[in-house]
């Protein structure tokens, strides 16, 4: 670009294009992953969604289909018990306790990048972004998933050593979770993903993390509440 | 707050969340009162009442649906995301902090970005490019409009003086970006211009408007 921005403009101008949606493809991946491992980034960018909000004013009115409300009320109660829903509402009850307690700063952030299967055509690199926004700051993952080879890669922040391990979960829209196997405390990691699974690493399907007993085999379910997730979403 | 002398929780009709709307400069009762009654049910919807989540939707789908319909540009994906958007309120209202959002925009801004990223998405490009070009800036005046009553005035006339002080085309291209979610690249081509100099225009135009803004 042959802006003569100074470095500090060009940071907020990113903030602004993030806020305002200006962003697609690697640039808008890379700002999201920016605003969940940059705290004061993040808070730019929150800056310039309240600078904006006074245009929220000018929508105009419209009228959803009355079946929207019904698919809204089928969805949630439809989950069963250990899926988005429930583990999020258990989590944000552990989280509210675990604050009060003052024990853990309970703290969720997770995102998903995925690359699918090159396509002939040319087009705009597509990428997938899950996110779980949080106030506090606490455990992050960042992962990004290859579909053309089934690599997935993360990087992990923030949790404590102890006697429990974080252990990753798929969940499929509406179904149940299955497990990835554990993962490190903290640092880089890589696994190639066994074909059934890479099935369900699909749009609108949610990764968490819960802390489980140490194990060499994932575990059938989980034995406790997420610690973080969030949702596969493409961009 | 949402509760009258007795304890009761207080009925507002939904329509009082359009008194005041054009030029009112304070907030009316009605809407302080709708105000207050988001915000309850939105801190219940946070504690896991579903029957909140109704209530949050009847006063709100109108208005987030308005946004969804805009970004997306025709009905069927517009209604997909306005679920997702519920979902995401159910999932997140635990962390609606009314102390720093008013309830309003705390759930457009969420609208919003789920309609971006549906619109960043490979079926959001794949049904918009199915779409019929829309006029170029055809709904992107610089007329504010009504319902004001859920967004504080007093901001809103300053944001309003402090993008009047832009060129014209730098802020039809913000307010195009806002609120068709479009994306450097299909500004640059409706506007006819390179890619660089798009990135110029807005940038510099958003630094100018955070100097007129002040503070933060």
């Amino acid at each position: 670009m042959d802006d003569d921005l100074t470095p500090t403009e060009v940071r907020d101008a990113l903030a602004a294009e993030l806020a305002l949606g200006l962003l697609e493809g690697q640039t808008r991946a890379d700002a999201l992953r920016l605003s969940l491992s940059d705290p004061a980034f993040a808070a730019q960018v929150a800056a310039w969604e309240a600078k904006l909000t006074p245009l929220h004013a000018e929508w105009a009115d419209a009228q959803p289909g009355a079946a929207v409300w019904s698919r809204i009320e089928r969805q949630l109660a439809d989950a069963p018990a250990d899926t988005v829903a429930a583990i999020e509402t258990r989590l944000r009850r552990w989280r509210a306790g675990a604050l009060l307690s003052g024990a853990v700063a309970a703290a969720l952030a997770f995102v998903l990048i995925t690359q699918p299967v090159p396509t002939p055509t040319p087009a705009a690199p597509q990428l997938a972004v899950a996110r779980i926004e949080s106030d506090a700051a606490g455990p992050l993952v960042l992962a990004r998933y290859n579909q053309s080879n089934g690599l997935m890669q993360l990087r992990i922040h923030g949790f404590e050593p102890g006697a429990l391990a974080p252990e990753l979960w798929v969940i499929p829209e509406g179904g149940t979770p299955v497990s990835l196997g554990q993962i490190g405390h903290a640092g880089d990691a890589e696994m190639t993903m066994p074909p059934p699974h890479r099935l369900l690493m699909t749009e609108g399907a949610t990764l968490a993390i819960t802390m489980e007993p140490v194990s060499k085999t994932p575990h059938p379910a989980p034995s406790s509440v997420a610690v973080a997730s969030g949702k596969i979403i493409t961009i | 707050m949402g509760h009258d002398a007795t304890g009761r929780r207080l009925k507002i009709p939904v329509t009082s969340l359009r008194l005041d709307a054009v030029d009112g400069t304070q907030w009316s009762s009605g809407a302080d009162e709708a105000r207050a009654q988001l915000t309850a049910a939105l801190t219940a919807v946070g504690r896991g009442d579903r029957a909140a989540l109704r209530q949050v939707y009847d006063m709100t789908a109108a208005k987030l649906f308005g946004i969804c319909l805009r970004i997306c540009g025709e009905r069927a994906s517009a209604e997909d995301v306005l679920q997702t958007v519920y979902i995401k309120v159910w999932e997140r209202a635990g962390q609606f902090d009314a102390a720093r959002a008013s309830p309003i925009t705390w759930l457009a801004t969420i609208a919003r970005n789920a309609a971006i990223d549906w619109r960043r998405s490979v079926a959001g490009r794949t049904v918009r490019d199915t779409l019929p070009e829309q006029a170029a800036f055809a709904v992107a005046d610089d007329s504010p409009l009504a319902d004001q009553s859920l967004v504080a005035a007093e901001e809103g006339e300053q944001l309003h003086r402090c993008l009047g002080e832009l060129e014209d085309r730098t802020r039809l291209c913000i307010r195009a970006a806002f609120f068709d979610g479009s994306t450097y690249a299909e500004l640059a081509t409706r506007e006819n211009v390179p890619l660089g100099t798009m990135k110029s225009w807005i940038r510099r135009g958003l630094l100018r408007l955070k100097d007129c803004l002040g503070d933060g």
